[in-house]
Parts: structure tokens; C-alpha cells; sequence
């Protein structure tokens, strides 16, 4: 026994593929005359907020010692635990970290290091191309931070929430 | 004495009842109302040159000095009204007016009274818009230097040296906003109890160099402990940062020493760190020593003792508990036990009665003749031809050790492995005296607790429980479990002992039974 086939009726407007093909075709065309947005990474680059918190960097004197005086702020304020810090004095009696360390992927980037710092020291940078041989390399001693020269992060100012 | 007559007055809100005569400002403290204050100490004269302490009395014409007031019938004291603090924010601002605020860089941030009774009613700005005053950094000698900066004149360090040590050497130089903190011509803070007027001192003015630099306040774990250096026992607080001993500071006790603690004690911290310990049990294998697990170590220890003689070297370092355990191993066979003591110079503390720094240079001096040790010059020499010589917790530095050839073997429970000996036979090691809890017993036979402060190094085992373990292998009782229940069954064995618990100790600590204090109380 044959079965029987339904053979359904469509109307040509729906089923035909000229009609579509030609409005893709309109996009495409559309899209070959407007303002390109790919953009050639690495050799051009886009530009990032001026609250954008990436990996850190320590601002110097002018003589290039680290503005750091081991006030031991940032380690306690820092919710990863990242920050490793060795108080002791310098030549001249100072108070300066004998070591400073930051682990890059302990970080969460919350920025408070830079926020609790009474000297405007440690900064989270407005960078982000972070590429080491070693996972050893991503824990930043101050040699490391202070040698960086990327711009760093303009905070977040209350009073100013939209940045202007 | 008689009792004295009780006044009731109103603070806060609050009715406080004291004898008469306290200050308003120790009556606050009684409900738990701390009047700020910076001249003013419990164990100083009253000066009132602060006037930060002010309160607000009523029906008094002016705001009066909570230290140097006295508590009247009746009387109605507004701590916090609006009064009272208009006037202490203004002091306030004419102490911070020359403090340069480095807080980030100053040792005592975190624990600085300047620092939180501004947060607490200070100012939230400066008015003053001309420099500020600036005097170099001074050496005070001893342990002690002064930033003159940050000073505000409390005058509790003169005060110090002037009524307390006995020995003035610092005053109050210059006049005015120039005022600083002065030493006498010549003199030098080196006065064996010097040191406290670096807690005496409410701000960062004077600082230790040995601490200095070294951590911030709040990074220290604290934990409460019992000065090792001398019989005396004063009472401290041991601050430490990643397992390693920081610094020591005095912990208040009345009945002992008072807030002090002797320079001595506050700087022999370092040996508490020490990195050669020994870090694993034992065993004698042909002419080396091998590392064996702990059961092995504990039972070829117990062969060798099992049939005997044991002559105990006892550390007078060793805690009451692990004392008390050792002498259960003597009385097994009916061995000697002594111990010997490094000595000193004496070094009192004139303003407090019964304090110093004393002759003998170990805690637990008296528990162990209590507990029944012989003290001995030369420790070894009643050794005989069959004992086992138990070296527990002696170094045997600046001691002839031939005599240790004679014995029958060596077991050392100790923090570190004696040089000199080629004849141990097992090494047990155990934690010292901050990585433990236990007791001590003072020249008072005051009996008091420590804490255990930070942990210790490798597989050592504190002493109690190592000692139990052992007692244990030779069949003599079960282990333990807590240092309290070795401490109760040291009540039970020893009468001078009985009735105390290590809840009754408090961490104050109780005379044991005929004591020679009169008048302590049980």
C-alpha cells in the first residue's frame, strides 16, 4: 500500500531565495561603506578608560627610589592577599620596604592598594599586555614595579562619577 | 584594712559606686566608660597637664580633669556631653597642631592613643597653615630613641625615671611651643628598667630601635604569657608576626609586676626563634643518629629506661606540668633529679615594691625545687655507672660533660640537640616554653599559666605530651590529652598544689599552699 504524501501548496514569495539573498547582499553592501570598526591589534591599538585597572606600578622620587615608605596599608587592605611586604630602612635610615611583591595572578584589580596609599605609591596601570616565560614571572618585585612606565589608573572620584 | 567608705555617683547615666577618694576617670573605667586621657597612669603620679580627661561635672563652674577629680556624694558626670567634648576636640587640635601625622611611617600606628582618640572626637581637619615645628630625631641611648615631633608632653617618661626607676635622667627642656623632651647632661637611658617608657608613652615619641621598623601593630598575633628570663614571673604579651617572636610587652598584673618588665626580659627574645632546633625524634643506629617516628623514638626511649636508673637533668626553663611528669619517671626506680641555673646581676625596680630582675636567669626555678629538684653546680656528678642520663631540655653550654660518658645511654627531650655528647642514645624533641601551654611557678610560688604563642618547628611535640607519651610506653599511666589535665593531676599528687585548676589560675595566676606572700589569697 502506498502511503500517501501531502504535498503542501507554499506561495513563491516565502519560499523563494532571490528575495533573501538579495537583502543580504543589501547589509553587506551597506556595511562595505560605513566606518570600519575591526581593529589591527597589535600594530593599532584601542584606547582603554582612564579608570582602568591593570597590572601595578610603583611611582618614583626624583632621585628613582620607590615613593614607598612600608606603611604596611596595602597588604592589609588588599582582599587577595597579594601583596608580600618586608619593613626596614634605607641608607639614610628611612623607612623603606626591603621587599616588595605582588603577585600578578593573585590580583583581583581592585585597585584599593592605590586607594589606601598615604604616598601615592603603588598605582594599578592603565595596561593590560601581560606576558611572562614563567609563572614566576608575574610576581613583581619593586626593581619590577618601580621600571614599569605605563599611565596609571585615574581612580574613581565620588564627586566626579562620570570621570569629566 | 579597713574598708573603706563607698561613694555613689552618676556617669553617663550610669551609677557607679567606688571607695572614696578614686578619680572620676578610674570610676568611668569600672562601667566601661574610657575617659581619653594622655598624662595621666595608673602607676604615675597625677600631673594634669593634658587636660584632655576633661569632663563635664554638674553644678561644678568649670569642666574638670576626670584624673585629678576625686568622686563626691551624689555627683552628676557628663563624658560625652556637648560641653565636654567641644573642649577636648580643642585639645585635640593644639596636640596635632605641631604632630607632624606620619602615621604611615611611625612604629605605634595602630596601637597610638593620639591616633584613636582623634578618630574617635578629634578634628577632622587642621587649621594651622604655617609650618610646623621640627626637632631631629634624638639617641636616648639604651634601647631607646625619641622623635620629638610627635611628642605631646605627657610627661609620662619623666615621670617614670623620676618616681618609678629612681634615677632621673629626662625632663622637660625649653619652654612653649618648644618644649621637648630633654636628657640631663651625661646621663643615659640606661637604667635596667628604661625600657617602659616606650609603653608609657601614648604616641610615637619614644620608640624601640630593636622594633623599630619592624612590624606594624595590628599585623601581631598577641598571646598571653609569663616572662622566662627570672623567677620573678612578670606577666607579658608575646607579639608575633609569620611564626616569628617580634617583640615582648608587659601585661598588666597587680600582684606581680605591676605594667612593667625589665629591659632584660624585653630584648632575650631572640634565642625563643632560634632556627636549629631539633625538628624530629631519634634514634641511635651504629655511630649516626637516624630519624625515626615518634612511636619508635618513644619505645626504645622506654627499653632503655626500664630497668634503669633514671637521672633526670631538668631545665629550670621546663614547665611545672613537664616537671611534675619527669619526677613520675623518678619515682619509678627511685632516680635523682637536678638542674642548674645561669646567674646575674640583680636589678630592682625601686618604685615597685618586690620587683626585679633576679639573680637566678630561669622561669621555673623554684617549681622544680618545690617539685623536689636538687639544684647543683655540677649537675653530673652524682651520676652512676647504670643510670640513664634524661638530658631534658639542657644545652649544656659552659658544662663538663665527660661524666656522661659513664652512663648507660642518654635520652635527650629537649629544643635542640646538646653539642658534645657522642653517646645519645635517642633524641625526643619537644616544643619550648612559646609553643606550649603550661605553668610556671615564681619565687612567690605564685603559680601561673602561658600560652602557647606561635608553633612549633618540625614533628616536636610539646613537653607534657611527649612525656606522658613516654610514661605511657612504660606501663605507668595513660597519656594526655590537654596540659590541664596533666596540671591535675599534678594538683592531685602534690599538696602544695591541690585545689588549683588552670580555670582557677585565671591568667592571673595563685600562690601554691604556704606561700611565702602573707596576705595572698587562695
Amino acid at each position: 500500500m502506498a502511503i500517501g504524501v501531502k504535498v503542501l501548496d507554499r506561495p513563491i514569495e516565502d519560499v523563494s531565495y532571490i528575495r533573501a539573498t538579495l537583502k543580504g547582499m543589501g547589509l553587506t553592501l551597506k556595511h562595505l561603506f560605513q566606518e570600519k570598526v575591526t581593529v589591527q591589534y597589535p600594530e593599532q591599538k584601542w584606547g582603554i578608560s582612564p579608570r582602568w585597572r591593570g597590572t601595578h606600578r610603583m611611582l618614583t622620587t626624583e632621585t628613582g627610589k620607590a615613593k614607598c615608605v612600608a606603611c604596611g596599608l596595602c597588604p592589609t587592605v588588599c582582599p587577595a592577599n597579594c601583596i608580600k611586604l618586608v619593613p626596614g630602612e634605607d641608607e639614610q635610615g628611612n623607612r623603606y620596604p626591603l621587599v616588595f611583591e605582588i603577585d600578578e595572578f593573585r590580583c583581583i584589580f581592585c585597585g584599593y592598594c592605590q586607594e589606601v596609599c598615604p604616598e601615592e605609591a603603588i598605582h594599578v596601570g592603565r595596561h593590560y599586555e601581560n606576558s611572562e616565560y614563567s609563572r614566576a614571572g608575574f610576581v613583581y618585585d619593586l626593581e619590577r614595579l618601580t621600571s614599569q612606565t605605563h599611565p596609571v589608573c585615574e581612580m574613581w572620584d565620588p564627586e566626579d562619577p562620570k570621570g569629566e | 584594712m579597713a574598708e573603706a567608705k563607698m561613694v555613689n555617683l552618676t556617669i553617663e547615666g550610669r551609677t557607679v559606686s567606688v571607695p572614696e577618694g578614686t578619680s572620676i576617670l578610674e570610676a568611668a573605667k569600672t562601667v566601661g566608660i574610657l575617659i581619653p586621657h594622655y598624662c595621666y597612669h595608673p602607676s604615675l603620679p597625677i600631673p594634669g597637664v593634658c587636660r584632655m580627661c576633661l569632663v563635664e561635672v554638674e553644678k561644678a563652674p568649670k569642666l574638670s580633669p576626670s584624673c585629678a577629680t576625686s568622686v563626691a556624694e551624689g555627683q552628676v558626670v557628663h563624658v560625652h556631653s556637648e560641653r565636654a567634648l567641644e573642649a577636648r576636640k580643642g585639645v585635640l587640635e593644639f596636640l596635632l597642631i605641631n604632630h607632624p601625622l606620619d602615621c604611615p611611617i611611625c612604629d605605634k600606628s595602630g596601637e597610638c592613643e593620639l591616633q584613636d582618640f582623634t578618630y574617635q572626637e578629634g578634628p577632622a581637619e587642621s587649621r594651622l597653615r604655617d609650618p610646623k615645628r621640627f626637632n631631629p630625631v634624638e639617641d636616648f641611648g639604651g634601647d631607646i630613641m625619641y622623635v620629638p615631633n610627635r611628642c605631646i608632653l605627657c610627661t609620662r617618661c619623666v615621670r617614670f625615671m623620676d618616681d618609678v626607676a629612681h634615677d632621673t635622667v629626662l625632663n622637660i627642656s625649653e619652654r612653649g611651643d618648644r618644649a621637648l623632651v630633654g636628657k640631663f647632661e651625661g646621663k643615659d637611658l640606661t637604667h635596667a628598667w628604661a625600657g617602659n617608657i616606650v609603653d608609657l608613652c601614648p604616641v610615637g615619641a619614644l620608640l624601640s630601635k630593636d622594633f623599630l621598623n619592624k612590624a606594624r601593630a595590628w599585623e601581631l598575633d598577641r598571646a598571653a604569657s609569663i616572662c622566662p628570663n627570672c623567677p620573678q614571673g612578670c606577666n607579658i604579651m608575646i607579639e608575633v608576626r609569620d611564626n616569628s617572636i617580634a617583640r615582648l610587652k608587659p601585661r598588666p598584673n597587680d600582684d606581680v609586676n605591676k605594667f612593667f618588665i625589665c629591659d632584660y626580659g624585653r630584648l632575650n627574645y631572640r634565642w625563643m626563634n632560634r632556627q636549629d632546633r631539633a625538628e624530629l625524634p631519634m634514634v641511635r643506629n651504629g655511630a649516626n643518629l637516624a630519624v625515626a617516628e615518634w612511636e619508635v623514638a618513644i619505645h626504645s626511649a622506654a627499653r632503655l629506661l626500664k630497668d634503669a636508673k633514671p637521672f633526670v637533668l631538668a631545665s629550670p626553663m621546663l614547665s611545672n606540668e613537664a616537671l611534675f611528669l619527669l619526677t613520675r619517671l623518678l619515682e619509678r626506680k627511685g632516680g635523682t633529679g637536678v638542674f642548674r641555673v645561669a646567674t646575674g646581676e640583680e636589678a630592682p625596680l625601686p618604685g615597685v615594691e618586690d620587683l626585679a630582675l633576679r639573680r637566678d636567669r630561669a622561669a621555673n626555678v623554684h617549681g622544680a625545687e618545690l617539685l623536689g629538684y636538687t639544684r647543683s653546680e655540677n649537675p653530673l656528678a652524682d651520676l652512676g655507672a647504670d643510670d640513664v642520663l634524661v638530658i631534658a631540655d639542657d644545652d649544656l653550654r659552659g658544662m663538663t660533660v665527660e661524666a656522661a660518658a659513664r652512663a648507660k645511654g642518654v635520652i635527650v627531650i629537649g629544643t635542640a640537640v646538646p653539642d658534645g655528647l657522642d653517646n645519645i642514645s635517642v633524641v625526643l624533641p619537644i616544643a619550648n616554653f612559646t609553643e606550649e601551654e603550661g605553668t610556671f611557678t615564681n619565687l612567690r610560688g605564685r603559680v601561673q599559666r602561658f600560652t602557647q604563642a606561635k608553633s612549633p618547628p618540625g614533628q616536636a611535640r610539646p613537653s607534657w605530651l611527649v612525656l606522658g607519651d613516654l610514661l605511657g610506653a612504660l606501663g605507668a599511666q595513660d597519656s594526655f590529652f590537654l596540659p590541664s589535665d596533666v596540671f591535675a593531676d599534678l594538683a592531685n599528687a602534690r599538696p602544695e598544689f591541690s585545689g588549683l585548676t588552670y580555670d582557677k589560675l585565671g591568667m592571673r595566676g595563685l600562690p601554691v599552699l604556704n606561700a611565702e606572700t602573707a596576705g595572698a589569697t587562695r
